[in-house]
């Protein structure tokens, strides 16, 4: 299903929470909201499942309004709450006869379902004795019930053990084929490991747009990375006085070397090396920042 | 219609693991109880608790009819005291499920808000009725045993126009619920406005056309005298008018998401 989000704006009495945000997510596409706290991830999600009004701009779902899409769309909110008197059993046959879904195809499909978020055992005891990672399955269990074709998710993985966690990543990446995922992070390694795409948000504002690659490549720093022998240390003073090195600084256990033309000085900066008789151990071109550093660099 | 079925069963369920459905039946059994038997031994217990001096209790004071008693059940027992604990018992109803955001995530699924409303409204109202009934008819044994019988057909009118006072109640309740987010200030809001409705109703003739209390004012009459009073139908009609109005007003306060 194709998401439209058109010029959204979202106002609360002393900040804008979302300002003027607009984007397209191409049917089955998987697309990761990342932005610190407090920077419109979750109001945004929320005005796509339709719980908050916007108070400018449209969300258009295969071109018709998210209000009369619901029955398509599995919404997962960043603390799920259920009636704590029901038992799990019960919240997810609740939940899908609200959505239409028939009470023998119920009986079927929920006992499948709590084994595949790991509720298997728990089927049958209340949600009020249940921790934040069951309740959190739960959820994920309640917005996967009814086939939605757009799921829409709020920190999903945040508040599970790293058992819980891989359980639900590759759940996602089975349900990926055939459903378009958006969901909101600021755990960058699962939303790597499914999302291909990354839209990230700062102050209400969408300050970046981009693949995984095109991510890393925007971002690649003109640098090499080397690292030589201690002998060979004051080989470093010399190159620094060259034209086309614009900086040196040590990191990790080597040191970045600034150039201007990456692939051109690379060349030249190895020749000289190796006049000057220097080993190198190590000699990277290009530094890759991880996504991490990425988003760092991008919100801060 | 699904959704409407599933979220009054939910109401119902709700209702039972909570115990309502227990303690609120009892509650108004007790309060229909409370008015013959208060009524009918009320001199005898003056007497031998009150001491003998100061106190004269006319002997030959007239016993009151049937109908009398279950009337005053009605004004002094189920408007006061009853209100009081109808609003405390449906205080949360909306509030609830807004604080600890049920609504909202119900409201993600292809549910109308007015199958939600309405579910609501009507298990609670339904509950109220059945309560209420009890209570009625414990005070209608115990007013035909101790004082007179009351004719059956007059005793179903004046519950008829109860229910039509009831339904005004609840669907009071429930739209301060939708609109605040206190459950004190919804509950102290309610009883508030909703004495101050039954308080002033009978005391001017077109303020008691609008005021929706003035159709407990007809049960009372029905019961003492046999007679409903003037106006009675278009008093029913402008309460319902008004209770639909009410929930118009929740319906487009919750699309508009101004919880």
């Amino acid at each position: 299903m194709r998401l439209e989000i058109k010029n959204i704006t979202k106002k609360f009495k002393h900040k804008t929470a979302v300002n003027g945000f607009s984007m397209v997510i191409d049917a089955n596409e998987c697309v990761g909201l990342i932005g610190p706290n407090g920077a419109g991830k979750s109001t945004l999600i929320q005005i796509i499942a339709d719980i908050l009004y916007a108070d400018e701009g449209e969300v258009l779902l295969d071109g018709q309004k998210n209000s009369s899409m619901k029955h398509q769309i599995g919404y997962l909110p960043q603390y799920p709450n259920f009636f704590s008197w029901m038992t799990a059993f019960e919240t997810l046959s609740f939940m899908g006869t609200l959505s239409g879904i028939a009470k023998t195809e119920l009986q079927k499909e929920i006992p499948l379902l709590l084994e595949k978020v790991g509720l298997g055992k728990e089927a049958h005891i209340h949600v009020r004795t249940f921790s934040g990672g069951m309740k959190q399955r739960l959820g994920i269990a309640q917005a996967l019930l009814h086939k939605p074709a757009l799921m829409i998710m709020d920190e999903p993985v945040s508040a599970l053990d790293p058992i819980g966690r891989r359980e639900v990543l590759n759940l996602l990446k089975e349900i990926k084929k055939e459903t378009t995922i958006l969901l909101s992070t600021h755990i960058l390694s699962d939303a790597e490991e499914i999302c291909e795409r990354f839209v990230v948000i700062k102050n209400g504002h969408k300050i970046e747009d981009a693949t995984k690659l095109e991510l890393i490549k925007h971002h690649q720093e003109s640098a090499i990375f080397l690292m030589i022998r201690k002998e060979d240390l004051k080989w470093l003073t010399m190159i620094e006085h060259l034209p086309y090195v614009k900086k040196i600084e040590s990191y990790g256990d080597g040191f970045k070397v600034f150039v201007d033309h990456l692939e051109g000085d690379a060349n030249r900066l190895l020749q000289h090396g190796l006049d000057s008789k220097v080993l190198f151990t190590k000699f990277e071109v290009g530094i890759q920042d991880n996504l991490e550093e990425i988003f760092l660099e991008l919100v801060v | 219609m699904h959704a409407f079925i599933a979220l009054s069963k939910k109401e119902i369920n709700q209702m039972t693991k909570e115990y309502k459905i227990v303690w609120l039946p009892i509650v108004f059994i007790l309060l229909g109880l409370t008015q013959p038997i208060m009524t009918y031994y009320l001199p005898v217990i003056l007497q031998s608790a009150g001491g003998v001096e100061g106190i004269m209790i006319d002997p030959n004071m007239a016993k009151p009819e049937g109908g009398e008693v279950l009337a005053s059940t009605l004004n002094s027992q189920f408007d006061q005291l009853g209100i009081i604990i109808l609003a405390v018992a449906t205080m949360s109803i909306i509030q609830g499920e807004k604080a600890n955001g049920m609504m909202a995530f119900i409201l993600t699924r292809p549910v109308s808000i007015s199958s939600y409303l309405n579910s609501k409204i009507i298990i609670h109202y339904i509950m109220a009725v059945i309560c209420i009934a009890l209570g009625y008819v414990v005070s209608y044994g115990y007013s035909a045993y101790l004082f007179t019988t009351v004719p059956m057909t007059q005793a179903m009118w004046a519950f008829v126009f109860y229910c039509v006072w009831l339904l005004f109640v609840i669907t009071f309740v429930a739209m301060m619920s939708t609109f605040f987010t206190s459950p004190a200030f919804i509950a102290l809001i309610s009883i508030v406005v909703l004495l101050i409705c039954r308080f002033t109703a009978g005391l001017h003739t077109i303020l008691d056309v609008i005021n929706p209390a003035s159709n407990s004012l007809s049960a009372t009459n029905i019961l003492m005298t046999g007679e409903v009073g003037t106006w009675y139908g278009i008093n029913v009609v402008v309460t319902l008018l008004l209770v639909l109005l009410m929930i118009m007003t929740m319906q487009s306060f919750i699309a508009k998401k101004k919880f």
